[in-house]
């Protein structure tokens, strides 16, 4: 297959369908569940589609280290090449690789002003023309309703869409992890900054993914989409 | 001196930039009685440490080639290898991590594993070399060796195990916990030669009772008897350290130490560490390759009475002629023995043998196995093996990487071109990484080395030291060329201008090769080439890819396949086949869509946070690709692939930019292809050239 049709057929296309044409610069998207469900593999997956276009990712951490998450990228890229049979496999690898920064941070020492700062700085100084940001592994527990809204202030001032991953835990929640709409409770009070959520069910050998949440639109609910627990990929 | 190698350690000390190292070095000399006075690197008093002893190295505050020295602490005899800290040098690092059996990793308090702490980690490794930590200038603002014990921990991989706890940090630190006598020590008198041991201050009781514990349950992983010990309640101090020298030594533990060597705190404990938990030569297998049955691997043995296996590992030009660093590896030496070096076959006697320190030395008249020492009036190459007359090995090749960068250089008079002649052979002894050659057609001398500074160093060792005042050209990366498609050729060499003609055909393909330079698959069948030219074939393909049509850079990744041809009785000979195919080679290179590539350094830069925004700058400037940025705190550490071409006076710009708060280190990555318009620019110019050429 050539790259072309392979981002024609992603599945990701049928994603986007789902949420009336994607995310959208300016907009905030989280995907939601518990842990080691496959949020980050969601994530790396949805950044890599936009890597095949030729849109420049940056992929921002709290958690785990660089190393890791380059390892996610690679796996995720050659489960691709392979399921699709992709032509020029390497050139395209190195072509993609010009497009992705990763920006770590230890959450403890991270101020949100200084993580958009650094994200803006390399927008401007390092001349890198992102139009996805992917934040992986930041602590809805730990944060503001002041902090959701700085991100979205900041997607809208760069036109950026920015996805986050959200780590539900179910310990904390007494009353069950979702109130009676399917939004994760945690969630609840940040809403109004989130413009699409979906949330990961992990059922019987594969992962179900449910919107709740899209722009301004009723949510269609469960995608004719899964995420294959072996390859960790959307299909 | 003893001449038990139980009682021995090979030890060097590994670091990044500035972590203290020399310092290091100049205290335990001190402490073991071997100088009278300590000095700094970069020193109040002009002296400058004494580990440092080239003028320039005193001058830049930088150590570049490592000085062996040789002390005594409680007993036993320990061999220092002082190793550069700075990425232009690695090739000396390694070449000291061969010949050693132990190694001290120093740590900043503040700054923790950086950069260049990794690349050494990771040469460590590679020659499987057991290292202790420790961990330096706890005595600075911002000392968080707790921090950098994790860091061991995540970063490197290290079982990391803190053998201590700081008795106060920054300006508050005076001494430490020992966690396994469970006493505080403080370090006395001027220069804290006076150890005064006293109980653990009340404050520090608790977090010492958790520390120790933690201790005890890694050392118990590597014996059982400590662990019954404990469970019975009585546990030795010798049962502890023979079981964390266990693990050390099958290099799954780290003891971690603590200190400031500035501050004169710490440093006694840590050479109890070297003595307790590195290796002796003996506990260390090594083998030697042998020459007689190909690639054979032989087992060394530690033992005196061996015939005797070493390895020259470093060169020095000293005043009274070449100094010769060896290790023993097996057997022992004395004054008058006759060895040979096993490379060039020759018979060498030995006159005199040495201990060194650092500039001064001391006639010796044995050396025993394990020992490393110093030979006086040896010709030898670095990295050549001697052995006793009969027998027939080499020590492993050491890993040498390819020259990324070269410098033409012109004596200013004649004199200089003597003496910088001489200059050129001493250095391409010394590091071989570092080559020179003269270039056939400028009929310049070009020196090749592994980045900027390396090749600086060299041309103000060549002034200082040989008086060879020399002018250099522009800096010039080592392009390469390389094919992007296969394509097949058809070729036929004829001449016939009376006499003896010349007659040879070649038909095959040439193909991208993934790994490797040069390949060259014989398919010819049927005698279509008599067997005898097929070699002319070979050496006539290799003629064409040492230079390349685009730029006239070497050509690599090329797999040249010949399955057919034709031949004459009369007229071919071997040198109508070496024509053919470079002939069938220049012809088939135009088609195969060659391109240029480039080496690709591989730079992390690290600094306070506040300058990110203009590092991604300078990194985006240079064709850089940034792969991560790292924040923690407000220290940054930003990793990038960037072009070599591009990297010249990096550190100057780096320095206005960042009030000299930043710094950087680069190695080579790989070789990458250069974008078209940089491509074009190259091509021009290298047409440019040859019409110069051609027209004078």
């Amino acid at each position: 297959m050539v790259k072309a049709e392979l981002i024609k057929r992603s599945p990701l296309r049928v994603f986007e369908k789902s949420i009336h044409g994607g995310l959208g610069p300016g907009n905030i998207g989280v995907l939601a569940s518990p842990k080691g469900v496959g949020k980050t593999a969601c994530l790396v997956h949805i950044a890599t589609d936009k890597l095949f276009q030729g849109k420049p990712v940056i992929h921002v951490s709290y958690s785990s280290r660089v190393d890791y998450i380059i390892t996610w990228y690679e796996d995720i890229f050659k489960e691709i090449a392979k399921n699709r049979r992709l032509r020029a496999a390497v050139d395209i690898h190195d072509e993609i690789i010009k497009n992705r920064v990763i920006m770590n941070f230890k959450q403890e020492g991270a101020r949100t002003e200084q993580v958009l700062k650094s994200v803006e700085a390399m927008v401007t100084f390092g001349k890198f023309a992102a139009q996805s940001v992917i934040v992986d592994g930041y602590d809805f527990t730990q944060g503001t309703c002041g902090d959701l809204a700085k991100f979205k202030e900041f997607a809208a001032k760069l036109s950026l869409e920015v996805w986050f991953s959200a780590s539900l835990k179910e310990a904390e929640a007494e009353a069950g992890l979702y109130d009676a709409a399917g939004i994760p409770v945690v969630l609840t009070p940040l809403c109004a900054s989130i413009d699409v959520l979906i949330t990961l069910h992990a059922t019987g050998d594969h992962v179900e993914l449910k919107v709740v949440k899209d722009h301004g639109h009723p949510a269609v609910g469960l995608l004719p989409l899964k995420l294959d627990p072996k390859t960790l990929l959307i299909i | 001196m003893s001449t038990n190698n139980a009682k021995m350690r090979n030890i060097g000390i590994s670091a990044h930039i500035d972590s203290g190292k020399t310092t290091l070095t100049e205290r335990i000399l001190f402490y073991c009685k071997k100088i009278h006075r300590t000095h700094e690197v970069k020193g109040k008093d002009g002296v400058g440490a004494t580990m440092d002893h080239m003028e320039l190295e005193r001058e830049r505050g930088i150590t570049i080639t490592s000085a062996a020295t040789y002390v005594e602490w409680e007993g036993c005899s320990i061999n220092i290898i002082d190793t550069p800290g700075h990425v232009d040098f690695t090739i000396e690092v390694e070449r000291s991590l061969r010949v050693l059996d132990g190694a001290v990793l120093v740590l900043c308090a503040v700054g923790g594993v950086q950069s260049q702490t990794i690349t050494v980690d990771r040469q460590l490794k590679r020659y499987n070399v057991p290292r202790i930590a420790f961990i330096n200038k706890c005595d600075r603002i911002g000392a968080n060796p707790l921090k950098v014990r994790d860091q061991l921990e995540d970063k490197l991989r290290h079982n990391a195990v803190l053998m201590q706890i700081p008795i106060g940090l920054e300006d508050k630190f005076r001494g430490v916990v020992d966690l396994v006598t469970q006493k505080a020590i403080y370090f006395d008198g001027r220069d804290g030669e006076n150890l005064r041991v006293e109980e653990i201050p009340a404050e520090l009781a608790d977090e010492a009772r958790v520390r120790r514990e933690a201790l005890l349950d890694a050392a118990s992983m590597f014996s059982d008897e400590l662990t019954e010990a404990l469970l019975e309640d009585r546990a030795t101090e010798a049962l502890i350290h023979a079981a964390l020298r266990k693990g050390t030594i099958a290099r799954k533990l780290t003891p971690v130490f603590l200190g400031s060597a500035y501050k004169n705190k710490g440093v006694q404990p840590l050479l109890d560490g070297v003595v307790r938990y590195l290796p002796s030569p003996a506990d260390v297998e090594n083998t030697a390759l042998s020459l007689e049955t190909e690639g054979a691997e032989v087992k060394l043995t530690a033992d005196d009475a061996a015939p005797a296996v070493l390895l020259a590992f470093k060169l020095e030009d000293g005043p009274y002629g070449q100094l010769s660093y060896i290790r023993i590896y097996q057997g022992s030496l004395k004054k008058g023995d006759e060895i040979t070096n096993t490379r060039s076959r020759q018979k060498v006697k030995i006159g005199r043998l040495v201990r060194m320190h650092a500039d001064s030395m001391e006639d010796i008249a044995f050396a025993g196995a394990g020992d490393i020492v110093a030979l006086f009036g040896i010709d030898c190459a670095s990295g050549d093996t001697f052995a006793a007359p009969g027998l027939a090995v080499a020590m492993t090749s050491i890993y040498v990487p390819e020259p990324v960068i070269s410098l033409a250089i012109r004596p200013v008079d004649n004199k200089a071109l003597d003496r910088m002649a001489k200059a050129l052979n001493r250095f391409t002894k010394e590091d071989p990484t570092f080559r020179t050659f003269v270039d056939p057609e400028s009929h310049e001398t070009i020196i090749q080395g592994m980045g900027e500074l390396h090749l600086e160093v060299y041309v103000e060792r060549m002034k200082r030291e040989y008086d060879a005042e020399v002018e250099t050209g522009k800096p010039q990366v080592a392009y390469r060329e390389a094919i992007s498609q296969a394509v097949e050729f058809d070729y036929t060499h004829k001449k016939q201008t009376g006499g003896a003609g010349q007659y040879g055909r070649v038909i095959g393909t040439i193909e991208p090769l993934a790994e490797g330079t040069y390949e060259f698959v014989n398919e010819v069948k049927g005698g279509r080439i008599p067997r005898e030219f097929i070699l002319a074939c070979d050496k006539g393909f290799r003629a064409a890819v040492r230079k390349g049509d685009l730029i006239g850079f070497p050509i690599t990744g090329v797999r040249v396949r010949l399955s057919d041809g034709a031949s004459h009785d009369v007229d071919s000979s071997d040198h109508a086949f070496q024509a053919a195919a470079i002939g069938a080679f220049r012809q088939a290179y135009r088609k195969a869509k060659p391109q240029i590539l480039e080496p690709i350094m591989k730079v992390s830069v690290e600094g306070p946070s506040e300058f990110a925004g203009n590092i991604f700058g300078t990194i985006n400037q240079r064709r850089g690709i940034i792969v991560s940025s790292v924040e923690d705190g407000s220290f940054s550490r930003v990793d990038a692939e960037v072009p070599l071409s591009e990297m010249f006076g990096y550190s100057m710009v780096l320095r206005s930019l960042t009030q000299g708060k930043a710094e950087f280190t680069m190695e080579f990555l790989k070789y990458g292809r250069v974008p078209a318009a940089v491509a074009e620019a190259l091509i021009a110019e290298h047409q440019g050239r040859n019409r110069d050429a051609g027209a004078k």
